[in-house]
């Protein structure tokens, strides 16, 4: 009897050996350990064994039993794996194909308008928008320019009637929100504005952000500290704001604020024309006589504005160099502003 | 404004570089538009003295020239005739530059060297009224007794550095060297120098025997200011005179004229030279035009006036339009023997108005436009007296005529110090303040807190303590502010209003799984796009609003849909070789409440939506509509449509509520072809506006059902006509509350589907949010919308 467990168990030794599929070692299975299984019998023929030695003997082939169970169970998972690499190794694709996928893009514009809003909403600025067909009561007089002001060469108008515009700057929604709005105030307001204007600097339609803000005791040194963080915040941390005089009809005293050039860091490039400094936007502190204008008391109030051209910040930051092609949608620069 | 620094320098000494003063004018406000250097100009042209002439072998109109450069002797090849051995000429050496950018090499002429051309007057940009050397015909000849190798710009008086200074709204005064000059003087901490003595001069009778001045309307003429010049003796100017014109850009014409000219840039203080003969009655009369009347100006051209014009009028006619132009029939001539000046002020808007409306303008307009102070008249008029005494050019009629009733007193405005600080943010001392203050000539008492500054009558741009601190602070230097954050004021809250809020979500819902790149375009167009668009009479987008004053026809109306502007990216992409395309923009469409225009219009936020491409179907543009409404919660509806550009079987109106918000359809290839765009455009616009009405990005927590669902199939054949999207409404209509969701999975024509025909296959999902659902329920639901679609679409189950 041991020597036909030795036999059996050899023998499945030999043909485990000689298989190469789990299908196969299935078949192994079967034949030695399944019901009627060669090996099985061998429990079955216990009976026929001594009383004295079925105990050995049983305990033997339960031994061999395990043991190919054991072999079995081992071989089955070495083909077992193996067929299930070389099935995924018959799954193999080219990972550096692509199926094209969808993506959309937004306008620079709005990119960089968002961004700047985002600034001044931390600074609790409210944003408000107002009208791009407007009056000249609004555009022009509220703010300080009567008719046939000097001022008002500043600005190539579009008109629609003699007193119906296209809105030059978004500086009537300085006015709009101070006669309907009690200090303090905090506003910016992006929009579109219109001039008559057009070469590789200039569009007849751009995009500005106008910011006012009216309180008690408003200064310079406020308006300087605001542009300050909008100006490192919108390029680099180390960006620097310089003040020159200069002339709005509502705003006294005014400035014209330049940035330290966003391409050489101040050094003086091809895009600073060599000064360091880059002219971004128009500020000062709000002249009384708008306050008035608008029924705030200007003895106790004063405020600062300043606006800008959104187009003109997107250009310095992304260098683009001509701004009508923010306005003709070609598609492969559209597609850079992801 | 052009200042010359040799002109500058006649008030005030300047002993700092050109660089240097350029940047501290800039830090006061000056803007240096261009320094210029008219010596650029001459390059390399000497005066040159013919040593000797003979005949040119090879030709008979040329000879050949042995010349004295000073430092050297050249060879110069000539056909001029009107010059001979001995004279000083004007000589293009090798390497010269003309002003009008020609470059003088040497070469040889007909095989002989010539080191260089002679040149004439026009060459060298001179008339005969500069010199009278320059106004023949051949070679500029120099005074005989110029030293050879003398360079044309000492001659010229080119030799000076022009800044050309750009002058703001708000500082007229400037728009004359003395303004500049005030500035120099405060940026440098220079004194002014004193010009304004006035020369001992013999007169001849007195100017009230002779002449009146009526002033009719003195708002817009508040001083009239004349002086008389007898026995004048028309002249050519002296050297200073006509080198200075020439360089602010002005040809000298005689001393009369040049002196007007002179004491315009001079002073700022535009002038008029009247031949007395032609003042009629011996009155001038300052009034407005009478309807009807008119003046041909000094330009030739006839002004057809009104009442808005004021004019210069003798007794009878007006002799020039006040402030802006001289008329043809009063100017002076070679003839004139009595000249009356005229200093003068007048409202600066008429004079805009005017120029404007006549189309008129000049160097006196355009200062007039800016506005002229009340002391220009007399600081001019002292120049024009010494002007005319150093050229001798008559004798004055003793006194003048002014209609100025009072003498002007200087405004005196108080101020405190303790504000100035606050404008700026920063303190500075009392003591600076006066400093600055004094050197831009105001004067200032101190007495504690407040200053009591008189303010300089060329300064009416000042009027208060904001104005005061930016005079300080632009002299103290902006460098000095430092940032000062809003602390210590009031915690505000900003951030976006909700509804833009929406629109921020919906560009990057676009932008982002809507795969569409925004575009940005103008919000003026052609009107054109009405015909093109086919737009029937009586549609609200063809009341367009018209632009009085367009850049072309092309941007000439506000548009009132964004589809034109949209279907021209697409086109011009296309025509770029996109063949793909998908983009979108939320622009504004404007509407007249009524026109004429008297009041702001309505402009309503717009969102327009384009694909086109081979993958690129209505249904795809439709699928990101309506995932956009589905992202917003908006529920929309597609109906039956007929917009006139569209593809007239491929559109549909889009509805919220049964309210129409815009369209969706394929661009009609009639109107695709204009633009040669062969592909099929898919467009969607809407108003954007009712879109976010009822949009909400919000909405509560709704409770998952535990309970199993019930899902059925039902596929119908139905008349090919039949839209699925009203069966699918039908359904939802009489699904009951455990219907919860319906949609078409199939739509099928072809073998087993007579023809005319097609199947169309329904999904439904029954559920039940507190219980199980009785598959007797549903089964009962089922067969009432079978029962539905058969009464409402002929419908029948398919088999």
């Amino acid at each position: 009897m041991t020597e036909k467990i030795k036999q059996l168990v050899d023998k499945v030794k030999e043909l485990l050996e000689k298989a190469s599929s789990v299908a196969e070692i299935g078949d192994i299975r079967v034949t030695f350990l399944g019901k009627s299984g060669e090996y099985t019998g061998l429990l079955r023929g216990l009976k026929d064994v001594a009383p004295a030695e079925r105990g050995t003997i049983g305990k033997l082939i339960n031994e061999g039993k395990v043991r190919l169970e054991n072999m079995i169970a081992e071989k089955e998972a070495y083909f077992r794996k193996k067929e299930e690499a070389k099935k995924l190794a018959s799954e193999k694709i080219d990972v550096t194909l692509s199926k094209g996928y969808l993506i959309g893009s937004t306008h620079p514009i709005t990119k960089v308008k968002n961004e700047i809003l985002d600034t001044f909403i931390g600074l609790g600025f409210a944003v408000k928008e107002g009208p791009e067909i407007e009056t000249d009561y609004y555009n022009f007089q509220t703010l300080g320019i009567p008719a046939d002001h000097p001022a008002r060469d500043m600005q190539d108008t579009f008109y629609i009637s003699e007193n119906i515009l296209l809105r030059t700057h978004t500086s009537p929604m300085q006015s709009r929100t101070m006669l309907s709005e009690k200090p303090p105030i905090r506003i910016v307001v992006p929009g579109k504005v219109y001039r008559a204007d057009d070469d590789a600097t200039h569009s007849p339609i751009f995009n500005q952000i106008e910011g006012l803000c009216v309180e008690e005791g408003i200064s310079l040194a406020h308006l300087k500290n605001m542009l300050e963080i909008f100006a490192k915040s919108t390029f680099t941390k180390d960006t620097k704001v310089r003040f020159r005089p200069s002339y709005f009809p509502f705003t006294e005293p005014s400035v014209e604020v330049d940035i330290s050039c966003s391409m050489c860091g101040g050094k003086g490039c091809r895009l600073c024309k060599g000064t360091g400094w880059i002219e971004v936007l128009g500020a000062g502190i709000v002249n009384p006589v708008v306050l008035e204008n608008c029924g705030i008391d200007s003895k106790k109030y004063s405020g600062f504005a300043f606006g800008f051209g959104i187009d003109r910040i997107a250009m310095l930051k992304y260098g683009i160099p001509d701004i009508r092609l923010m306005y003709e949608n070609d598609v492969n620069f559209l597609k850079q502003y992801k | 404004m052009k200042a010359p620094l040799s002109w500058l320098k006649d008030y005030v000494d300047i002993t700092v570089s050109e660089e240097e003063l350029a940047a501290k004018l800039v830090g006061a406000g000056f803007e240096i538009e261009e320094v210029i250097r008219p010596s650029d100009d001459y390059v390399n042209i000497k005066a040159v003295k013919i040593l000797s002439m003979d005949k040119h072998p090879n030709a008979d109109k040329l000879r050949i020239c042995q010349v004295d450069a000073g430092d050297k002797r050249l060879q110069i090849v000539t056909a001029a005739t009107n010059v001979s051995v001995g004279d000083v000429v004007a000589l293009a050496l090798d390497g010269a530059k003309l002003p009008d950018g020609t470059c003088i090499k040497k070469g040889e002429l007909r095989g002989v060297l010539s080191e260089g051309m002679f040149c004439g007057g026009s060459e060298l940009k001179l008339t005969g009224a500069d010199y009278p050397a320059a106004g023949i015909d051949g070679v500029f000849i120099f005074p005989e007794d110029t030293v050879p190798g003398t360079d044309i710009n000492d001659f010229i008086g080119t030799n000076d550095v022009i800044f050309d200074v750009s002058v703001t709204a708000n500082r007229p005064d400037c728009n004359s060297i003395i303004g500049i000059a005030r500035e120099i003087a405060a940026v440098l901490g220079q004194p002014m120098k004193d010009t304004f003595r006035l020369p001992e001069i013999s007169e001849e009778g007195e100017i009230s025997s002779a002449l009146s001045v009526e002033v009719k309307d003195e708002e817009l003429c508040p001083r009239y200011l004349a002086k008389m010049l007898k026995e004048v003796k028309i002249a050519p100017s002296d050297e200073l005179i006509k080198r200075r014109l020439r360089l602010m850009g002005l040809r000298p014409i005689n001393n009369i004229v040049d002196i007007t000219n002179y004491v315009l840039f001079d002073i700022g203080q535009p002038m008029h030279a009247f031949d007395y003969k032609d003042i009629a009655g011996g009155k001038i009369v300052v009034r407005r035009a009478e309807k009807g009347e008119s003046i041909v100006t000094l330009d030739g051209t006839e002004n057809h006036l009104g009442e808005n014009n004021l004019v210069i009028a003798n007794r009878d006619i007006p002799m020039a339009v006040a402030g802006v132009m001289g008329g043809a029939n009063s100017g002076i001539s070679d003839t004139t023997d009595t000249v009356v000046f005229e200093f003068a002020r007048f409202k600066r808007d008429n004079i805009r108005k005017t120029a404007r409306t006549l189309g008129l303008h000049s160097d006196s307009s355009a200062r007039f436009e800016k506005g002229i102070d009340f002391i220009s008249q007399d600081l001019a008029l002292i120049r024009t007296i010494q002007l005319v005494t150093r050229l001798g050019a008559g004798r004055f009629a003793k006194g003048t005529v002014d209609t100025l009733k009072k003498a002007i007193t200087p405004a005196v405005i108080t101020v405190k110090k303790s504000k100035i600080d606050e404008i700026l943010g920063i303190d500075v001392e009392t003591k600076e303040i006066e400093r600055i203050l004094k050197s831009l000539q105001f004067d200032v008492v101190v007495n504690g807190d407040d200053m009591t500054i008189t303010i300089p009558a060329f300064r009416e741009d000042i009027v208060g303590a904001n104005d005061i601190a930016e005079e300080v602070i632009r002299m103290y230097g902006y460098d000095n502010i430092v940032g000062k954050p809003l602390d210590g004021k009031k915690l505000m809250q900003g951030g976006r209003n909700p509804r833009d809020r929406i629109v921020q979500k919906i560009k990057a819902f676009l932008s982002g799984i809507g795969g569409l790149s925004e575009t940005f375009s103008y919000s003026f167009i052609s009107p054109k796009f009405i015909e093109e668009f086919s737009l029937a009479e009586g549609d609200p987008r063809t009341n367009v609003i018209r632009i009085l004053n367009p850049l072309s026809e092309d941007v000439s109306v506000m548009r009132t849909t964004l589809a034109p502007s949209m279907f021209s990216i697409c086109a011009s992409n296309y025509a770029r070789g996109v063949k793909e395309g998908a983009f979108y923009e939320i622009g504004k469409t404007y509407f007249p409440k009524s026109l004429p225009m008297t009041d702001t219009a309505i402009e309503k936020e717009t969102l327009v939506l384009a694909t086109f491409g081979e993958k690129r179907d209505f249904y795809s543009l439709k699928g990101i509509f309506e995932a956009l409404a589905d992202r917003f919660n908006v529920a929309v509806d597609f109906i039956p449509s007929d917009e006139p550009f569209l593809h007239p079987y491929r559109q549909a109106f889009i509805t919220i509520a049964g309210k129409k918000i815009g369209y969706i359809g394929q661009l009609h290839p009639a109107v695709a072809k204009t633009r040669k765009f062969d592909a099929e455009l898919y467009l969607a616009e809407i108003d954007l506006d009712a879109f976010i009405d009822n949009a909400t990005d919000f909405l509560p927590f709704v409770a998952i059902s535990k309970f199993p669902s019930i899902q059925r199939d039902l596929a119908f054949v139905v008349d090919e006509n039949v839209y699925a999207g009203e069966m699918l409404k039908r359904i939802k209509a009489v699904g009951g509350d455990y219907l919860r969701q319906a949609s078409v999975f199939d739509v099928y024509q072809g073998i087993g589907v007579l023809p005319g025909k097609k199947s169309i296959a329904f999904n439904l999902l029954f559920r039940k949010d507190d219980g199980t659902l009785d598959g007797e329920e549903v089964s009962k639901t089922v067969d009432d919308i079978i029962a539905a679609m058969s009464a409402s679409f002929g419908a029948k189950l398919r088999d």
